[in-house]
């Protein structure tokens, strides 16, 4: 291993920086490939991951004690194109050892992430960590911490509801819907209006399944071309009618998206309960996300007819963020107990090399007997000797790991360390 | 057989009140362990019953159905059963929450107020009787979890019409699943009460030429409880027509499920206190 390698992490994020800030750092591919080469040039480094998404940039190093983190960050950055400033700075996070790998696992577990809990962190790290490898050889510290990253991210998710509930509007829509309909693809959707938000709302509808879509539009080429677009040129499910066959359209659908820029209510109550007659008792759920309201205040009060706003939809996500941030508890508890392990495998390292020597020591000795009782009996005999031996050797090691392991202090450790050592090791360096 | 029977009676509301607090707890935080919990103790707390029920039978010679305490735990048994088939099709745990407190509460009473049964009617050993009498409350076991989905639908009817988006609002299934859940059970508890009487009738009519002719007098296709079951059975297959073919949806078809279930247990009961009726099996009357 990269003895004594350390992991550091330098970066800047959503909670430290604003925006502009943070777009003055972000690490492209090309970038990320310069800053890596840079780095290998200096002294003490073994690797690094470059993190970049839109939230934040962190740079995870793993280096050993004669890397000057500042100097030949600062240098790397540099080169890359980027301002270490930065980095250094007020918005700057620069943190090492356990803290560092516990920032590495909240991120992953999205603890850290604007919208707690949310998923795609996951994968943007993954990507990550496969380019970084693309770019050079992993260090084992680094290559285990985000192994364990990953791990810890998914215990976090599946063992919590920390990912539960929609946190943005457009998701809450479709939650909404959804507790109305068990299935969306039984249902259709229809889209009053056919600007930018509505067109928006009505993708998230189409990705979540619904069976079918209908735009209504006052200009009628806009709701073909929005239709088409939707269509993506496969298939019909997203369909245009005239403006004037609004009121019909409420008769088939279930779901209805209101987003017209009209200064008064397109959606009135006669029109309501005309269409309710045709439904033959299906509830209506409306969404009225147009400021001002699309569908008249007095809509809300007709039977089976369920009228929703930009408030309510905002009332979901508050709703289901405060109860993500009730599982925060159990995913810090998960995301210690995954740290803890990590910790004990780091302080493992340094027993390996000792370990290694003992090891190989033995097993010469073993080849060594196994060689005599060859000569002086059967093959067979000589493999159950052999088997017999590697069963010793692996006793004596599991004792004498569990010894080390549970030296009261490091100085204990270290004499054990140094006693195995002396008497097993070749001899060529001094164990420090 | 004595102290198994009494083993299960104590057993088995200790069963159910730890298989009630699985699904709360599921209800309540949806937790992966709460799910397994609910299930395992489900299959579990079945078995015991229908062990339970199997003893006393036995113990009887009869179906345990002859007192109101009987009446208590055989129902329990039929709300989870019935219960848990619609669990496994719908995949809908989140309702057990209200349904086991209901077979809790049941079998609760049954257990603790358990006593050596009145003296019965021998006639109960019938197997006639013990198709028909398990018919009569599977299916009405069916029309009550019918209720039951109902009030839910407009728990959460209500909800989403105040825009309260808390715990019920992200925990009960969606309006239209509540609704099928309601029906079905209708679907189900309909052909379930026309069996049962048809079953009662050719029963009753096999009993007349067993019985001495003073008490064979007494059996009436025309009993009050007989005749209002039928009107029970039409109200609701009235009901399943309006739902298929006149658009009763909703909250309207939710509301009739309601009514037609608090109009059943009223009818019935004021029939069982203040109208003579065969149906009664202990000694005291009937046959």
């Amino acid at each position: 291993m990269s003895e004594g390698a350390n992991i550091l992490l330098w970066g800047i994020d959503h909670h430290r920086a604003p925006t502009e800030v943070r777009e003055r750092v972000h690490i492209s591919s090309e970038a990320a490939s310069v800053l890596i080469a840079a780095l290998s040039r200096e002294n003490g480094f073994v690797s690094c991951v470059p993190v970049s998404t839109c939230n934040r940039t962190e740079i995870y190093l793993e280096a050993r004690p004669a890397f000057h983190a500042h100097e030949a960050l600062s240098r790397a950055l540099g080169e890359a194109g980027l301002d270490p400033l930065i980095f250094t700075g007020e918005y700057g996070l620069r943190l090492q050892g356990r803290e560092a790998m516990a920032h590495l696992y909240r991120v992953a577990s999205g603890m850290e992430s604007m919208m707690l809990g949310e998923p795609q962190i996951a994968a943007q790290l993954k990507d990550a960590y496969r380019q970084a490898k693309e770019h050079h050889e992993l260090g084992p510290v680094i290559m285990r911490a985000f192994q364990g990253a990953f791990r810890a991210g998914k215990c976090v998710r599946t063992q919590t509801k920390i990912g539960a509930g929609a946190v943005s509007v457009a998701f809450a829509a479709v939650e909404l819907a959804r507790k109305f309909f068990a299935n969306l693809s039984d249902h259709r959707a229809l889209l009053v209006g056919a600007g930018e938000t509505g067109a928006l709302a009505a993708r998230h509808f189409l990705q979540h399944g619904i069976g079918g879509l209908t735009v209504v539009n006052r200009s009628p080429e806009r709701a073909l071309d929005l239709a088409a677009d939707l269509n993506g040129g496969k298939g019909e499910l997203v369909r245009a009618r005239p403006w004037e066959d609004l009121g019909a359209s409420l008769v088939d659908a279930d779901v209805v998206l209101t987003t017209t820029g009209a200064v008064e209510p397109v959606i009135m109550p006669d029109m309501v309960k005309t269409a309710l007659k045709g439904r033959r008792g299906r509830p209506l759920f409306l969404l009225d996300i147009a400021v001002p309201r699309d569908v008249h205040p007095d809509v809300g009060s007709i039977e089976g007819v369920y009228v929703f706003g930009l408030d309510d939809l905002d009332g979901i996500v508050q709703s289901n963020l405060a109860a993500r941030r009730q599982e925060i508890p159990r995913a810090e508890a998960i995301l210690t107990a995954e740290l803890n392990e990590f910790q004990g495998w780091i302080q493992d390292m340094d027993l390996r090399p000792s370990v290694d020597e003992f090891r190989s020591y033995l097993e010469d000795l073993k080849d060594k007997q196994v060689g005599w009782v060859r000569k002086k009996e059967s093959d067979e005999v000589a493999s159950a000797v052999d088997r017999s031996l590697q069963q010793f050797i692996k006793k004596v090691l599991g004792r004498s790991m569990a010894s080390l392991k549970n030296a009261e202090t490091q100085e204990e450790r270290l004499q054990h360390l140094s006693t195995l050592h002396s008497l097993f090791g070749d001899g060529s360096d001094d164990h420090s | 057989m004595e102290v198994w029977t009494g083993l299960t009676t104590v057993l088995l509301p200790l069963l159910y009140l730890v298989l009630w607090g699985s699904y709360v707890w599921f209800f309540v935080a949806e937790r992966n362990l709460a799910r397994s919990w609910s299930r395992m103790l489900t299959g579990g707390t079945l078995l015991v019953h229908i062990i339970h029920i199997t003893l006393r039978t036995v113990d009887l010679g009869r179906l345990p159905l002859a007192t109101p305490l009987e009446f208590c735990s055989m129902l329990a048994l039929m709300i989870m059963v019935i219960y848990v088939i619609l669990e496994r099709m719908l995949r809908v745990r989140v309702t057990g929450a209200l349904v086991v407190g209901l077979a809790f509460i049941l079998q609760f009473i049954a257990s603790a107020f358990h006593s050596p049964s009145d003296s019965v009617n021998s006639l109960l050993g019938d197997p006639g009787y013990a198709v028909h009498a398990l018919l009569v409350l599977l299916s009405y076991t069916s029309l009550s979890l019918s209720f039951l989905f109902a009030v839910i639908y407009m728990v959460q009817s209500r909800q989403l019409r105040r825009h309260t988006f808390g715990l019920l609002f992200r925990r009960l299934p969606p309006l239209e699943t509540l609704e099928r859940m309601s029906v079905g059970t209708v679907r189900l508890g309909v052909p379930l009460l026309f069996s049962a009487l048809v079953m009662g009738h050719m029963w009753l009519y096999n009993l007349r030429d067993s019985l001495p002719p003073q008490q064979a007098d007494l059996l009436s296709p025309y009993d009050p409880k007989i005749l209002v079951s039928w009107l029970i059975l039409l109200g609701y297959t009235a009901g399943l027509y309006g739902h298929a073919k006149l658009g009763w949806r909703g909250r309207r078809m939710n509301v009739v499920a309601i009514t037609a279930w608090v109009t059943v247990v009223v009818t019935m009961g004021l029939l069982h206190h203040f109208v003579p009726s065969f149906h009664d099996f202990t000694l005291r009357s009937g046959v």
